[in-house]
This record gives structure tokens, C-alpha cells and sequence, in this order.
């Protein structure tokens, strides 16, 4: 392909846009709502999903040892600890840090002059929240543990219900993906339907396919891309507003830092962009057929 | 011998059973000058159309220059397609762009230079008669400029047989006239000529091979012959 033909098909795709003005920016409409829709799915999705990593990280065990052990048998459960498959993190926290933590929870001077009462003990990470009862069990199975919570009970129902919630948001991205394909073909195959004529000249003159394609899959490209566009800053202005008012009213949820969106965001100007294309691309194939 | 267009056994029944050409055996040799003519309904454009693959034979074969074309991928029909030079019947001029972008258009489609471009469109263009109407679309023309235009399209990129369904239907007898010269010159400098055609005297004075269709049926293959309807 010669580059003048690629500026011919750059300079005929502007050319259309412009001819058809209105049906243009009915395209880019038809975009920008079908992504700000899909987008504030995914921004729902990937926070419910945020909250639930969060929630689901702050689950950890903790295995208390006996009285009697010794430097020696701490130093071997440790090892054997960590020899569990599924184990991320192991921290030892020995009577006297567990004293501290505790006077700083409960104030200093009530525990003055009493002997330490609290155990050794290891606060384990797993690297999977799913993986938090089996590994429970086997600790307890090593010499030398007394006792190991990881509030059972509680974490299956966590776990039972980040699952659905999850479930649930793909479930609803993954429908309004496939209206915004529809919309956005739909819309595109209108301002093809009125120029079938003009593709079945160019075919009858012995145009290619390709040649006839190009033009109309830029033009597709560059509406997408305009309506991705207009949807990322409302869907960017939308969310930083969000993330303001919950912050300042409700300070217990943590919803992710705008910065991680905007990846997201260029995921979906990706997708209007490839949309665009997708959907004229689609929609001129019949007409090719001459 | 090869033979440029040769049709063998060529029928074509369209969808609704509409017979439009019946067992048409046919040779087109390379600089030849044919007029196809007979009433209306008879199968001319069809004929036309079958040649540059707008449609398919229902039985028979079509070979160019040796090639069946009724055998072609569907990517090899634009190449055939830029070998033959069609006026259509209906025009089909891009309505959107005007008359120079229209004949430039058939350029740009087999990726010509822009010099190229620039310096052959005109001089089609003004061949045609029709350089004082370079801006305009093809709405703002009257029939016979449209087709015109179309002629234009179909000489500017010196195709090897210029195929005409009824160039002079919408002219008046002189333009008329003038439009026959020129395709008779064309045909003299070696490409070879095509024309579906009403224009009785037209053919009558310019004695050209004369294929006559009734009915779908080719009755009649004379050269230097005449329009003459009646057999
Ligand atoms: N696409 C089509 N579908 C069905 N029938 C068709 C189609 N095109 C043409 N016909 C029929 O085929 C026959 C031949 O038509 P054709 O257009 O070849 O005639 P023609 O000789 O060009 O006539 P005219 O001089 O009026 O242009 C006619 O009876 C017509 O009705
Ligand atoms: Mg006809």
C-alpha cells in the first residue's frame, strides 16, 4: 500500500465525518453514553472489588504457642510454619512486643506491676483468603501451638459474599459490554446504510474490499475515539466527585485512588477506539458483496 | 487463438425466473467496435453486466483474454473490474463528490499518482465537453452531462475495452454525434469498444459489427451492419 493511498483514506475519512455531520455526532453520542454506562459498571466492579481485597487482606491467623517453649522450638515451628503451602508472611511476636501492643490498647498504667500473662505467638499471611481455614488446621497441628483464631465462621460468610458481589459485577459488565457493541454498531451501520450506494460504485469501478474499508474503519476509529473520550472525562470528573464525597462522609470506606481508574480509562478509550472500527467494519461487509 | 471476451453457452435466469440471455455464444476480438442492440427488455445490459462480473451466468462460461472470469475469487474481480471501462446505464456517479473528484476517484482507487491525477483528469474531462462543470455535483447536471461524467470515469485510466450501456440515451442527436467520434477515436487508437445502443442512425451510418438480442436470444451477428429491428 503506497502512503499517498494512506493519506487518501485519512483524507476521505475526515471528508465523511464532515459530510455526514449529524450522523456523526450521533455516533460519537451513541458511544460516549454506551461507555459511561459500561464505565460506571466498572468503576462500581473494580471498587466493590477493592473494598473486598481490602476486607479479605486484613484476615490473618494467629497461632498462640505454650508457656513452655523454648527459643529452639519457636525457631522450628517458625520453620515448620513456613513450610505450609499457602503461607505468605510470618511475623513473631514475642510476650514482651504483645505486652506493649496491648498497654498501648488499653492504656499504660492499668497494667503496672502485673507479670506479663500473654503468650508467644505468630501472626501469619496467607496468600490466598481462601486458603486461611486449611492452614489454620495444620498449625494446629504443630508441636508446641496452643491455640490458633482466625475468627472462623466469619471469614467463610466475608468470603461467601465478596464472591457474589463479584460475580455480580462481572455479570453486569459483561452485559452492558455487549449493549454498548450494539449500540455503537447500530448507530455506525446507519450512516453506512445511507452510503451503500456510494460503496457499490467504488466496488463497481475496482476498488478492493480494502480500499473501500479503510476510510470507513478510521472513521469508525476516530468516532469511538471522540466518544471514549468524552466519556472518560465524565466518567474521570464523575468519580473524583465520588471519591471527595465518600471520603469526606463516609471515612470508613476506601474507595480506589483516582489514579487507578485512569488505567482503566485508557482500557476503555482502547475499546471505543477498537468499537468504532469493529462496528463500521461490521456493518460495510454486506455492501462489500458487489 | 485467444480471443478478448468469449462467451460459450451463456445463459442468465434471474432470481423470480426472468430469462434475460439464452444460450449466447459469442467472440470479441482485441480493437473491435460492436454495437449491441435490439428492443427494450431484451438482455443488453445484462449482457453488459455479466462482462464485468456485476452479475453471475446462470449456465455457461465468460472468458477474457483467455481467463474464465465467472470463475474468480471474489479478490480478483476488482482487476478485472479496472481493465474494463464501464458507462452505466444508471450512471452511479458518487453523488457526494463533484465531477472532478468523480473521474479522479477511479484513479485513486488504482492508487495513481497524484500527479498523474492532476494532469489526466482535466484533459478527460474537456474530451467530454464538460470542463466548465468541474465543481459540480452530480445533482446540479443535467442527464446527459451526468452521463458524460461517466464516460469520463470509464476512459480516464486507458482501460483496455471500454464497455457503454446506451452512452447517448439522454443526448441530443448532435452531442449525440459528438460522443460516437469520440469513442470512435478511442476505439481507433486499439481499445476495444462495447456499446449498447437505441441510436439507430447512429449505427446505421457508422457500419460496426451489429450484435442483435430478441428475447434474450442473440439473432443476429453482422458486421459493418445496421440497427434494423424487424428480421
Ligand atoms: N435484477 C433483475 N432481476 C430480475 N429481472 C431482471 C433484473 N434485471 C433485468 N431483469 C429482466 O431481464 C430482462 C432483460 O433486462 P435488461 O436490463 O438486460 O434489458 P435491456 O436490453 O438492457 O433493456 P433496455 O434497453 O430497456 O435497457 C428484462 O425482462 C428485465 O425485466
Ligand atoms: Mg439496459
Amino acid at each position: 500500500m503506497k502512503f499517498r493511498t494512506i493519506r487518501y483514506f485519512f483524507k476521505e475519512a475526515f471528508a465523511n465525518l464532515l459530510r455526514n455531520g449529524w450522523m456523526s455526532l450521533a455516533s460519537v453520542g451513541a458511544v460516549a453514553s454506551a461507555l459511561i454506562i459500561f464505565g460506571s459498571f466498572l468503576m462500581i466492579s473494580i471498587n466493590f472489588d477493592h473494598v473486598a481485597k481490602d476486607v479479605e487482606s486484613q484476615v490473618e491467623i494467629t497461632a498462640y504457642l505454650k508457656d513452655s517453649v523454648n527459643q529452639l522450638e519457636i525457631n522450628q515451628i517458625e520453620y515448620q510454619i513456613k513450610s505450609i503451602t499457602g503461607v505468605k508472611e510470618v511475623t513473631f511476636i514475642s510476650k514482651e512486643q504483645a505486652l506493649e501492643e496491648f498497654k498501648k490498647q488499653v492504656g499504660e498504667e492499668l497494667l503496672e506491676g502485673i507479670e506479663n500473662p500473654l503468650p508467644h505467638s505468630f501472626r501469619i499471611k496467607v496468600e490466598s483468603p481462601q486458603e486461611v481455614a486449611d492452614v489454620a488446621y495444620r498449625i494446629q497441628g504443630i508441636a508446641g501451638v496452643e491455640e490458633v483464631k482466625y475468627g472462623k465462621g466469619v471469614v467463610e460468610k466475608l468470603f461467601n459474599i465478596t464472591y457474589w458481589m463479584r460475580l455480580l459485577g462481572l455479570a453486569i459488565m459483561a452485559i452492558f459490554a455487549v449493549i454498548s457493541v450494539f449500540i455503537i454498531s447500530n448507530t455506525i451501520r446507519i450512516t453506512v446504510f445511507a452510503r451503500r450506494r456510494e460503496i457499490n460504485i467504488m466496488k463497481y469501478i475496482g476498488a478492493t474490499d480494502w480500499f473501500v474499508r479503510w476510510p470507513f474503519l478510521i472513521e469508525g476509529m476516530l468516532l469511538g475515539f471522540a466518544g471514549s473520550l468524552i466519556a472518560m472525562t465524565f466518567l474521570i470528573i464523575g468519580y473524583n466527585y465520588l471519591y471527595d464525597t465518600v471520603k469526606l462522609n463516609i471515612p470508613m470506606i476506601s474507595l480506589l485512588p483516582i489514579e487507578e481508574f485512569y488505567d482503566y480509562s485508557l482500557g476503555l478509550l482502547a475499546m471505543g477506539t477498537f468499537l468504532g472500527a469493529f462496528g463500521s467494519g461490521f456493518s460495510i461487509k454486506r455492501f462489500l458483496r458487489v | 487463438m485467444l480471443h478478448m471476451i468469449e462467451m460459450v453457452g451463456v445463459s442468465k435466469v434471474y432470481p423470480g425466473g426472468c430469462v434475460a440471455l439464452q444460450d449466447i455464444n459469442v467472440k470479441i476480438e482485441k480493437g473491435e467496435f460492436v454495437f449491441l442492440v435490439g428492443p427494450t427488455g431484451a438482455g443488453k445490459s445484462t449482457f453488459i453486466k455479466l462482462l464485468f462480473r456485476e452479475e453471475l451466468p446462470t449456465r455457461g462460461q465468460i472468458f477474457f483474454n483467455g481467463k474464465n472470469i465467472t470463475r474468480l475469487r471474489p479478490n480478483e474481480v476488482p482487476y478485472l473490474r479496472r481493465r474494463l471501462g464501464v458507462v452505466f446505464q444508471d450512471f452511479r456517479l458518487l453523488p457526494q463528490k463533484t465531477v472532478y473528484e468523480n473521474v479522479a476517484f477511479a484513479m485513486e482507487v488504482v492508487e495513481a499518482s497524484p500527479r498523474d491525477i492532476k494532469k489526466r483528469v482535466p484533459r478527460v474531462i474537456e474530451m467530454v465537453g464538460l470542463s466548465h462543470k468541474l465543481n459540480a455535483r452530480p445533482h446540479e447536471l443535467s442527464g446527459g452531462e451526468q452521463q458524460r461524467v461517466a464516460l469520463a470515469r470509464a476512459l480516464v485510466n486507458n482501460p483496455d475495452v471500454i464497455i457503454a450501456d446506451e452512452p447517448t440515451g439522454n443526448l441530443d442527436p448532435d452531442t449525440s454525434w459528438e460522443i460516437m467520434k469520440l469513442l470512435n477515436e478511442i476505439n481507433k487508437k486499439g481499445t476495444t469498444l462495447i456499446v449498447a445502443t437505441h441510436a439507430k442512425e447512429l449505427v446505421d451510418t457508422m457500419r460496426k459489427r451489429v450484435l442483435q438480442l430478441e428475447n434474450g436470444r442473440l439473432v443476429r451477428d453482422e458486421e459493418r451492419g445496421v440497427y434494423r429491428c424487424e428480421i
